[in-house]
């Protein structure tokens, strides 16, 4: 309380803090299941195309992340409504300005977020019909989906940062963790999309430590900064981990076998996701770092330290296991999933995955890349905590 | 010597598809075990899609219809477990049912009849390829456009948010210096916003720019003729023209002949022959070119790979003179010199020669395209009576439907638009009966295949793919000689 007050002097004349630091907390809630419904929809049905192949749009998985969209867009709708027109004072006042409307940032965001999960729809339908039905994560239309969806998590994370940001203390610790939730699914996000970038036999080759330094940085960065826990980047990257290894031990035990073909790899059950990227071991050194050094450092030579650090942890970790994936036996049974391979996989793909892919002929040294990469990670790590600044000054 | 080479000028098509040209849509008049049945495949433009499958059993004694997609790289082995059809309301014997094409190539939907009797299997082999691509409708594309403008206004509107009232305290005042902030950070946003829908326009042109590139592209054929004292030869080079290789396995005879080429002279249909060079090199066919007058001709040629997959390439040729008699090359080779043909009409009947006839025997009412016709023709010999046919390359008769401007052409039997080898070289895999890296056995396969119904009453199931006028040439063997009956029918 005494923080919020500080940081609100002239809230109190207007209404009381508590009404204003716990109004509306079902909201964030819900929005964090909404993150979270479609976040595990979002991996089951690519599980789902991996296994069975089916597209229908009723299966399951489709519907978990649809519904998840809905329940986003629809309770921020209704939000909105009632803020706008019915709303207390103190919730108006705790509310941004949308075309005439009112309601909290984060209420908005999902808003969008449903609206582009909505808008990619036709557009993916369209283009599975123009194209073929892809079984590609990354194309345009699932571009779209993926914005809203980041949306739809980016909302329910900056709604319960509103609320941390003005929350007493006891409060703030029970966001906090929630935040970290929400912060494990944004950089599951990320982790998502870069699927097809962060295959095993990519991850001694120098793409790989270039892409996953323009991406995971932002989040880890952002998060370490904006949560009030004092292991903010690692309970996020904890999070993303626990939840990936959940999903994937538990949907693999369930039987399914391709309805399409050709066949190639004779299933018997859900083929899962890789093991999760090892981004908690970096995630902690960014902790370590950001006690150290966040606040006496300007955010450049702090992203710069932070870009070094990524890129040296995350290869440390990640390079090793890969090995261990690739070449251990122990690697190949369900716990940690190296012969994950989608039924449409041919032998002479297979063949490919057991072994890291050759550098590109011509190619820099992996040295000089990763510099590439380390500079790569300082420019989103500065984002990332240009981000976390921001997320933490946002109030309403 | 005199000597003339022609080169011509490849023909552009609009839709272009392994064995046919612009007839995309697969018919099999056959048996799957002890059941008769009919089955049309319409595969997808695009791949993967669905295919659309609808089996009538003529038998009343048949309980279940599953279809099955069957690639040849992978064979039975490598096929999903089916998809039941399900039986037309008010249709006792007719089956519905759909299935994804996922992969490009030789493809055969196996459709398995069960009921009283046991249960029987039909091949029918598809060619699995992206021949299309939609294009975006008008109102999708206000839709898209109204909804994708939404959302950049309504994104604009949270970056000013964003940066603006949302970091101002609950009841303090968003003032005009913060207001302003916001302001400046959005029209800055507004740019970047702009830039990046532009990269993601260029993502979509270069993801349909490849696309098309892996579109199916007939393979070409460059024809050449060369005439000496007493030759007129022919020499076909055939060779893939689109990024994706169609033609990736060694060609196979089909009714013992490794290519069946079809030549007619254009615009006057009068001339037509139906020749089998000789294959002089993996892809290169060379034969002797029969009494055909000299003109502008048309040419399809028919191919089937021993992975099962049919093909035709076509391109047009300058016949020159022949210096004199020439001799066909094959046997089997048919030509014909017709000035006219006889119009497609209730009781339309065409001299043979020979004392025979060939009537129509299909619809009176004028055909429709896209919907399922029997091309009905009865042979009558001398006295009237249905004559009595030889197999003439193992069927009991051949039909070649083109349309005037050459956009369709295929190459029909009774039992519809599939190539027989390609049902065996299905059945040949499934036994076994390849090698490991998937090549037929030599002498797998027999040269010639027989069994047909050798009545003179012959029917040739098949769909118009588009309106037009199309000539319909069928040949039969009612005695030691081929005979050729040339029909125009106009179809709306």
């Amino acid at each position: 309380m005494a923080t919020l007050v500080r940081s609100i002097p002239d809230y109190q004349s207007k209404a009381t803090t508590q009404t204003v630091a716990t109004s509306r907390l079902w909201h964030a809630y819900t929005l964090v299941f909404a993150a979270a419904c479609v976040m595990i929809g979002v991996y089951w049905d690519i599980s789902w195309h991996m296994s069975i192949g089916r597209d229908t749009f009723w299966t399951p998985a489709h519907l978990l992340i649809q519904a998840g969209g809905l329940i986003a867009g629809i309770s921020s709708g209704y939000v909105a409504l009632e803020t706008t027109f019915a709303g207390s004072e103190a919730e108006r006042q705790a509310s941004v300005s949308f075309w005439g409307f009112r309601a909290p940032l984060g209420a908005w965001l999902s808003i969008w977020g449903c609206g582009a999960m909505l808008t990619s729809a036709p557009f993916d339908n369209w283009w599975h019909n123009a194209y073929g039905l892809d079984v590609r994560i990354i194309s345009p239309p699932h571009a779209v989906l993926a914005i809203g969806i980041f949306a739809i998590v980016v909302g329910a994370v900056l709604l319960t940062l509103a609320q941390q940001n003005r929350a007493d203390e006891q409060t703030r610790r029970q966001l906090a963790v929630v935040l970290a939730l929400t912060g494990g699914f944004l950089v599951m996000n990320f982790a998502l999309f870069l699927t097809e970038y962060s295959e095993r036999r990519m991850m001694h080759s120098a793409t790989f430590y270039e892409v996953t330094a323009a991406a995971f940085p932002l989040a880890l960065a952002a998060m370490g900064r904006a949560i009030k826990l004092r292991w903010a980047a690692t309970s996020a990257a904890a999070c993303f981990t626990g939840l990936m290894l959940v999903l994937m031990w538990v949907i693999e035990l369930f039987p399914a076998t391709p309805k399409l073909g050709p066949i190639y790899q004779h299933i018997t059950h859900m083929v899962t996701l890789s093991f999760p990227l090892l981004v908690i071991v970096p995630a902690f050194f960014f902790d370590l770092v950001l006690h150290r050094f966040d606040g006496r450092l300007a955010t450049l030579p702090l992203s710069a330290i932070l870009g070094v650090v990524f890129v040296v942890t995350f290869l440390a970790a990640q390079w090793p296991f890969a090995s261990f994936l690739i070449h251990n036996p122990l690697a190949q049974g369900r716990l940690f999933n190296a012969n994950n391979f989608v039924y449409w996989m041919n032998p002479k793909y297979e063949a490919l995955t057991r072994r890291f892919d050759p550098p590109e002929p011509g190619s820099w040294p992996l040295a000089a890349h990763l510099v590439i990469a380390m500079a790569i990670a300082t420019l989103t790590s500065a984002l990332g905590l240009m981000r976390g600044r921001w997320m933490t000054r946002v109030q309403r | 010597m005199r000597r003339l080479s022609v080169v011509a000028l490849s023909l552009a098509v609009a839709m272009v598809a392994s064995a046919h040209i612009g007839s995309p849509n697969v018919l099999f008049d056959g048996n799957a075990g002890p059941y008769p049945v009919r089955v049309i495949v319409r595969p997808p433009e695009v791949v993967p899609g669905l295919a659309e499958v609808i089996v009538r059993v003529n038998a009343t004694d048949a309980q279940r219809v599953l279809i099955r997609p069957v690639f040849w790289r992978t064979g039975l082995k490598g096929a999903p477990a089916g998809d039941e059809m399900r039986r037309v309301a008010g249709q006792d014997r007719v089956y519905t049912g759909q299935l994804w094409l996922m992969a490009y190539g030789s493809l055969s939907v196996y459709v398995t009849v069960s009921g009283a009797r046991g249960s029987g299997t039909a091949i029918v082999p598809v060619a699995s390829f992206a021949t299309g691509r939609l294009p975006l409708s008008p109102a999708l594309s206000g839709i898209l456009i109204v909804l994708g403008a939404l959302l950049i206004a309504g994104l604009l509107t949270i970056v000013r948010a964003a940066v603006g009232e949302s970091l101002v305290p609950p009841g303090e005042p968003f003032d005009p210096v913060k207001r302003r902030h916001a302001n400046v950070v959005t029209a800055i946003a507004a740019p970047v916003l702009a830039l990046i829908i532009f990269g993601g326009a260029r993502w979509w042109r270069a993801e349909d720019a490849g696309y098309q590139r892996n579109m199916y592209g007939s393979p070409a054929v460059d024809p050449t003729v060369t005439v000496d004292a007493t030759h007129r030869t022919l020499r076909l080079a055939v060779h893939d023209t689109a990024k994706f290789q169609a033609i990736y396995a060694p060609v196979t005879p089909d009714h013992g002949k490794m290519m069946h080429l079809f030549l007619m002279r254009v615009p006057q249909m009068d001339a037509f022959a139906h020749l089998h060079p000789t294959q002089t090199d993996s892809l290169v066919f060379t034969g002797e070119v029969p009494a055909l007058p000299a003109g502008h001709y048309r040419l399809f040629g028919d191919m089937t790979l021993e992975n099962g997959l049919s093909l035709t390439v076509t391109n047009t040729l300058d016949l020159p003179d022949a210096p004199g008699a020439v001799s066909p090359s094959d046997s089997d080779d048919v030509w014909i010199v017709t000035p006219s043909a006889t119009r497609v009409a209730a009781g339309a009947v065409a001299s043979l020669g020979g004392g025979f006839t060939m009537s129509w025997k299909g619809d009176a009412a004028p055909l429709t395209a896209r919907q399922l016709t029997d091309l009905h023709f009865v042979v009558r010999d001398a006295k009237g009576e249905v004559a009595k046919l030889q197999p003439y390359m193992g069927m009991a008769a051949h039909a070649v439907v083109v349309r005037d401007d050459g956009s369709v052409f295929i190459h029909l039997h009774p039992m519809g638009t599939v190539a027989t080898v390609s049902q065996e070289v299905f059945a040949l895999r499934d036994r076994g009966d390849t090698t490991s890296n998937g090549r037929l056995r030599a002498g797998a396969l027999p040269g010639a295949m027989s069994g047909m119904s050798m009545s003179g009453d012959l029917t040739f199931p098949y769909e118009f793919p588009k309106p037009g006028r199309y000539r319909i040439w069928v040949q039969v063997k009612p005695n030691a000689q081929v005979l050729t009956g040339a029909f125009d029918v106009d179809v709306r």
